[in-house]
Formats: C-alpha cells, sequence, structure tokens
C-alpha cells in the first residue's frame, strides 16, 4: 500500500508539474524551461501568502498564488516568448533558459536564499488508515489535485471552444488565424494556463517541502523527462509518463537504493530507443 | 514645467548645497579618520553555498565570518590592516566553488578563506589552496579525508568531522538501547559526507558492542525535493532507530513527510536537529527524537558565547545557528595565528596552528598537529516538549551529553594510515 501511494505521491507531484509544459508545446511549439520558475513562484507565493504562523489561509493562498503566477507567464509570452516563436528550439531553449536565471536571481531578492516552510493545515494533519497503513491525508490533496487537472484539460481540450482553438492553432494555425481568431491573444491564454497549471503544482507541494531557489533547476529536469517520455505535446503522455516515472522510482529504491535515482533516466532511455518522439507524441514533420 | 523646476531648485538651493556640504564633510573626515585608523587592508574569501535548500548554512557562515570580521576591524583591525570579506556563492557544485576560489586568489589576493558547506566543494578548494598556499579553515564541510586522504599543510578543520560526529552519536544510543537486537535504518545524502557518516555510525555501533541489523539504507539526492520514494521503503522496514544524516531544508523536508505516516510514532529518529531546523518545524519537530548539533549556543556555557550570542542578535536580529558559530571560530582561529606570528604570511600562519590552543567563543580549541583536526566536543540530547526560555521554540531537554574529543576522534596513528592509504 505504502509503495503505491509513493509511486502515486511521485507521479502526481510531476504531473502537476509537467502538465503545463507539455500543453504550451502543444500548442505553441515552444519548450518553455522557465516553467520551472513559474512552479518556484508558486511554491514561494505560497509561503508569503500563508505566513509562517499559521496554516488557516492555505487554501485560498493555493488557488491565489497559482493566478499571480498565470499573470507573470501572461508578462513573460507578451514580452518575451511571441518574439520566438518559430525559431529553433535551440533558441528558444537558450531564451527560456536566459528567463529561468533571472526569475532565479529575482525570487533571490524578493525572498532571500534561506528555505521557507508552509505548515500544513489542520484539517490536514494525520493520516487515513489504508489496508492497516497510515497515509498522510494531504496525499490525497496532492493526488486529487493531479486528476482534477488532468481531467479539467481534457475537458477543456476536448470540449471547449477554447480546447477546439488550441487544437486548431497546432494543426492549422494560419487558418485559424484567416478565420478571425486572434492567434497572439489565443497564445498568451496558453501561455499563461500553462504558467498558472505550474504555479498550482508548486502551491499544492509547497506544505511538503522546503522551499528555496534551486527548486526551478530541480523540478524543470524531471517534468522534462516526464514531457518527453509522454510525447512533448501530450497531456495524457505527461499522465502516463509522470505514472511510469513515479513507478520507475519507487521499484528502483526498493531494487537498488544505491542507484534509485538512475532509473527514471533508464525508463527515458528505454522508452525514447523505442519510440523516440514519446509514447503519445507524434515525430515531426 | 521646466521653469517650475528650476523655481523649487531655486528655493532648496541653499539648504541642499549646505547639506550636501555637511554631508561630504562628514565622510571626508570619516574616511580621513578610517586612513588613520587602518594601515592598508587585507582580503579574506568565504565561498560557500548561499542558494538552495542548505542555504542557510551558508549564510549562518556567512554571518558569522562577517561579524568575526567587524569586531576585528572596531578593534583596529589586524595587525592594523582593514580586513574585508570577499564572498561568493558555490551553488553546492565543486566546478563554482572552485572557480569562485580562483577568483579570490587570483584577483583579490586573498590571505585566508572560510567554508563551503559541502565537503565535495571543500574537496574540489582544497588543491587549489595547497597550490597557492592559502590557509583555509573550514568550518561546515566535516568530512574526514579532507583533514587525512586530501591532508594539506595550509587546511584546517574547526568542525567535528563524519567520524566524530557519529561516534557521538553512537555513544549516546547506546546508552538509551537494550541489549537485545536493534533494528536500524539509514537516510542520508548521496555524497560523500553522507555515505561517510552513515559507515562511521554503524562501525561506532559495532565498537561500541550495540548489538543491531541494518534493515534499510536510503540515499536521496542532496537537495531533492520528492523522497516519497526512499520514504516509503524506509516505512515498510519498520526500523526502531533511524539515523538520518540529511540537514537544513532537506531535513525538514523528511521529517514533515514522514510525520504524515506517523513514522515517528513507530521508531527513534536520530538526526541534525538544530536550531533551523527546530525553528521551521516547531511546534511539530519530533519530540523525544534525539538530537544533536556541532555547536548549539544554549548548550555551551562560556561567558564568550554569551557575548557572541548577544553581539549576533544586535546585527542580525535573530538566533545564531551553529554555522554561524562555527565560522566566528574560524575566523578567530586564523586571526589569532596572525596575531601571534605578527605576519600574514601564509606559511608563518600555517606552520603556527597546528598544536596550538586557540581561544574562541566555543571555549580553547585545540588544533591537533598530526592532522590539523580540531579537538572539540560534540553534542546530543533529545528534542523538548517545551519551548526554550529565550527562543520561544522547543530546541532541546536541559540535559545534554557533550562527547569529548578524547571519546570521539580517531587516534593521531589512525589519521596518518588514513593519509597514506
Amino acid at each position: 500500500m505504502i509503495q503505491a501511494d509513493a509511486a502515486l505521491i511521485s507521479a502526481s507531484s510531476l504531473f502537476l508539474a509537467a502538465a503545463g509544459l507539455t500543453l504550451i508545446f502543444g500548442a505553441m511549439r515552444v519548450i518553455n524551461l522557465a516553467h520551472g520558475s513559474f512552479y518556484m513562484f508558486g511554491a514561494f507565493l505560497t509561503t508569503s501568502l500563508v505566513g509562517l504562523a499559521t496554516g488557516s489561509r492555505f487554501w485560498w493562498a493555493v488557488p491565489v498564488a497559482a493566478l499571480g503566477v498565470a499573470v507573470m507567464g501572461g508578462v513573460v509570452e507578451v514580452s518575451t516568448i511571441r518574439r520566438v516563436y518559430g525559431r529553433e528550439h535551440l533558441t528558444q531553449l537558450l531564451a527560456t533558459f536566459a528567463l529561468l536565471l533571472m526569475f532565479a536571481d529575482v525570487a533571490l531578492w524578493i525572498w532571500g536564499a534561506e528555505y521557507r516552510t508552509v505548515p500544513l493545515p489542520e484539517s490536514m494533519f494525520g493520516g487515513i488508515e489504508i489496508a492497516g497503513q497510515l497515509v498522510p491525508r494531504y496525499h490525497a490533496v496532492i493526488i486529487g489535485t493531479a486528476v482534477a487537472v488532468g481531467v479539467g484539460l481534457w475537458l477543456l481540450l476536448r470540449f471547449t471552444l477554447l480546447g477546439w482553438k488550441i487544437r486548431a492553432a497546432v494543426d492549422d494555425p494560419e487558418s485559424l488565424e484567416a478565420g478571425g481568431v486572434n492567434l497572439r491573444a489565443l497564445y498568451t491564454i496558453v501561455f499563461a494556463l500553462g504558467a498558472f497549471l505550474a504555479g498550482l503544482g508548486g502551491a499544492i507541494i509547497s506544505p511538503q517541502i522546503s522551499v528555496s531557489p534551486g527548486l526551478d533547476l530541480s523540478i524543470i529536469v524531471l517534468a522534462f523527462i516526464v514531457t518527453v517520455i509522454g510525447g512533448l505535446g501530450s497531456v495524457l503522455g505527461a499522465a502516463v509518463g509522470a505514472l511510469l516515472i513515479g513507478a520507475a522510482e519507487t521499484l528502483g529504491t526498493n531494487i537498488a537504493p544505491d542507484m534509485a535515482s538512475t532509473f527514471p533516466y533508464l525508463a527515458m532511455i528505454a522508452v525514447l530507443a523505442v519510440r523516440p518522439w514519446g509514447l503519445f507524441g507524434v515525430p515531426e514533420r | 514645467m521646466r521653469v517650475k523646476q528650476r523655481g523649487i531648485f531655486r528655493l532648496i538651493g541653499p539648504s541642499a548645497a549646505f547639506a550636501l556640504a555637511a554631508v561630504l564633510v562628514m565622510a571626508g573626515g570619516s574616511s580621513a579618520g578610517q586612513e588613520r585608523r587602518f594601515a592598508g587592508s587585507v582580503n579574506v574569501g568565504i565561498s560557500t553555498t548561499l542558494s538552495g535548500s542548505i542555504a542557510q548554512l551558508g549564510q549562518g557562515g556567512l554571518n558569522g565570518v562577517q561579524l568575526a570580521v567587524e569586531e576585528i576591524n572596531a578593534k583596529g583591525g589586524l595587525l592594523r590592516k582593514q580586513v574585508r570579506v570577499v564572498s561568493a556563492d558555490d551553488n553546492a557544485t565543486p566546478a563554482t566553488g572552485s572557480s569562485n576560489v580562483r577568483s579570490m586568489i587570483l584577483d583579490k589576493k586573498i590571505r585566508a578563506l572560510f567554508g563551503p558547506v559541502s565537503s565535495a566543494v571543500a574537496a574540489a578548494e582544497l588543491q587549489l589552496t595547497a597550490e597557492h598556499k592559502v590557509p583555509t579553515f573550514l568550518h561546515t564541510s566535516n568530512d574526514i579525508t579532507l583533514m587525512t586522504k586530501r591532508y594539506t599543510p595550509y587546511a584546517f578543520q574547526v568542525v567535528p568531522n563524519t567520524v566524530m560526529e557519529p561516534r557521538a552519536v553512537a555513544a549516546f544510543l547506546k546508552k538509551h538501547v537494550t541489549d537485545r537486537n536493534l533494528s536500524v535504518a539509514t537516510f542520508a545524502p548521496d555524497y560523500v559526507f553522507g555515505r561517510n557518516t552513515v559507515t562511521n555510525f554503524l562501525q561506532a555501533l559495532k565498537d561500541l558492542n550495540v548489538k543491531f541489523e541494518v534493515v534499510n539504507q536510503q540515499w536521496p539526492a542532496l537537495g531533492a525535493p520528492n523522497i516519497a520514494p526512499q520514504l516509503s521503503s524506509l516505512i515498510q522496514s519498520r526500523p526502531e532507530v533511524t539515523f538520518n544524516v540529511q540537514f537544513g531544508g532537506d531535513l525538514v523536508n523528511f521529517t514533515k513527510q514522514a510525520a504524515g505516516f506517523g513514522f515517528f510514532k513507530s521508531t527513534r529518529i536520530v538526526a541534525m536537529y538544530s536550531l533551523d531546523p527546530l525553528t521551521a518545524l516547531a511546534p511539530n519537530a519530533p519530540k523525544g527524537g534525539i538530537a544533536y548539533s556541532r555547536a548549539p549556543f544554549w548548550a555551551i556555557k562560556t561567558p564568550e558565547m554569551t557575548r557572541f550570542v548577544t553581539k549576533y542578535r544586535q546585527r542580525y536580529k535573530e538566533w545564531p545557528n551553529e554555522w554561524a558559530i562555527l565560522a566566528y571560530t574560524a575566523v578567530q582561529s586564523w586571526a589569532h595565528a596572525v596575531q601571534s606570528t605578527k605576519s600574514f604570511n601564509s606559511d608563518k600562519v600555517a606552520r603556527f596552528l597546528p598544536g596550538k590552543t586557540v581561544p574562541t567563543i566555543r571555549g580553547p580549541i585545540k588544533i591537533r598537529a598530526c592532522d590539523h583536526q580540531a579537538e572539540v566536543p560534540h553534542y546530543v540530547s533529545t528534542i523538548w516538549d517545551k519551548p526554550h526560555p529565550q527562543v520561544k521554540v522547543p530546541l532541546w531537554s536541559p540535559v545534554v551529553f557533550i562527547a569529548k574529543p578524547s571519546q570521539i576522534m580517531i587516534s593521531c596513528a589512525e589519521s596518518l594510515k588514513l593519509r597514506e592509504s
């Protein structure tokens, strides 16, 4: 039971970090390394909103932090990202990596170098007993949020006008624009939504970790692995990729604790050897 | 609009000019005074981790170094020279640490180096400082190999090393366990410090004839945000004692996540629960858990420490963590050598310190001649359920076990053997 919980928690945390990354790539073909910054800012904003003394403000702090990061994402898209559309991936990588470094300095300036903690809301203290094993109550919130994000994205892309536009923007942006859709505004919305998801991921995970500078880099590497395994641009792929990495990490820890950190990379190599474009991705034309 | 501005300037001009002149005169006077006070200046460097989950250790160390230097300068400097601190963030990576130190040596001409946090970074830096003959004082990184296999005549370690620390913990544990077989698990960051501390802890238990069985060992990466897989494996092995070698934010992460599983009800946790983690976790620190620290101010009863704590609080508006205390004593050690030799010459400083006893806020500390390891005690206790009267968060039980240097240090013969191995 406890192993299954560990795999699910790892997968949920990874999916929350990767969902926005893959959404942005799917719609805009931009590999956004600054996504790690959005995740970190979500966590840092939560620490500021909640304050150190009490956990009672946590539940409203999470959406407010995520919305704050969405606004930040919108500004970044308008000011920087739209200048690299259609460029080579290497150019985009360099531009977004520069953003990541700049935001790391901004975070350092605002929140300092020391780690900050978010107290768990009192209602989340303790655990739920499942099959004789106590599992932290808050894990249900993390897993539930990941499921809600996955289902929400699927519903959005499948059944809403915005979703239709996003899918159309992937397939044929020129025709969409000719049809009167403001492509620039659409890209800004998608980018802000991706940033929102990253901010939400950072905010929801903040009571489980110590929030500190460096979180951006550590999370973007894993989120990128998940996205690549699932197939760049596929939300379903990100979910499956996250589950695969979560399971590989948990299994690896039990089989060979000395080499546990190697297993996610082994899983990535194995998947890419068979399907270089990822499990649910499509080969780039 | 322009006319209006001119008008305003005309209005405030005389008073602004007077104020500016006054400030310049005062600044000039002060500058001239500084020059009269000091006969030039010297630089010292601190390259340490100032960002990431272990930044609190580096920042504490930097605070300690800066305070010590400020006090030296307030008393007229060292050999009448003003001491200046050059600092840099090493990001806990050896390459960055080496680059920082190279720049400090070649560009800033530092006379001594303090730091870093990570033993892996320290190992990389020691090669450089030995090559350029810069006295180096390790006050946080404590791997034993730094003073044995990687020994250089210019490096000194003023912190309990990775043999002393686990030996102190094992000695404390020995007093609190029964004769029956004890199931033990370890959880340590996956680098030289974590690996060596665990190996030496298990060896110390064996040496003390504690009957035990290792049921689980986990090696999460330093600063890893997700430790769920390692934690689940640890919990499932149901150890009676868990020795956690993590520190800073990583230890806080572990404690928060493990508490959710009710893990501390079934295991006796042993970890570096010092000021920062206990403050961050308050009031949910694992009460009754075994806590250890290299220099907790509340357990060091010297008048100098009391004075230091007061000054530190005035300067930084917070309580000093052990990293600040250790760094402060590192500067005291260097300054003592400079004053005693009446020279900043690195060879003179490096030759003076071995075998000498240095007066510090932690009490007199002897630097062992054979390996330059400071003969310092180590502190172990249990996490208390009542708030500390001054700090206002639960810290340690008033009963603190202070392991003496003679009890926990390896002999000089053993040290030399390790150096040659």
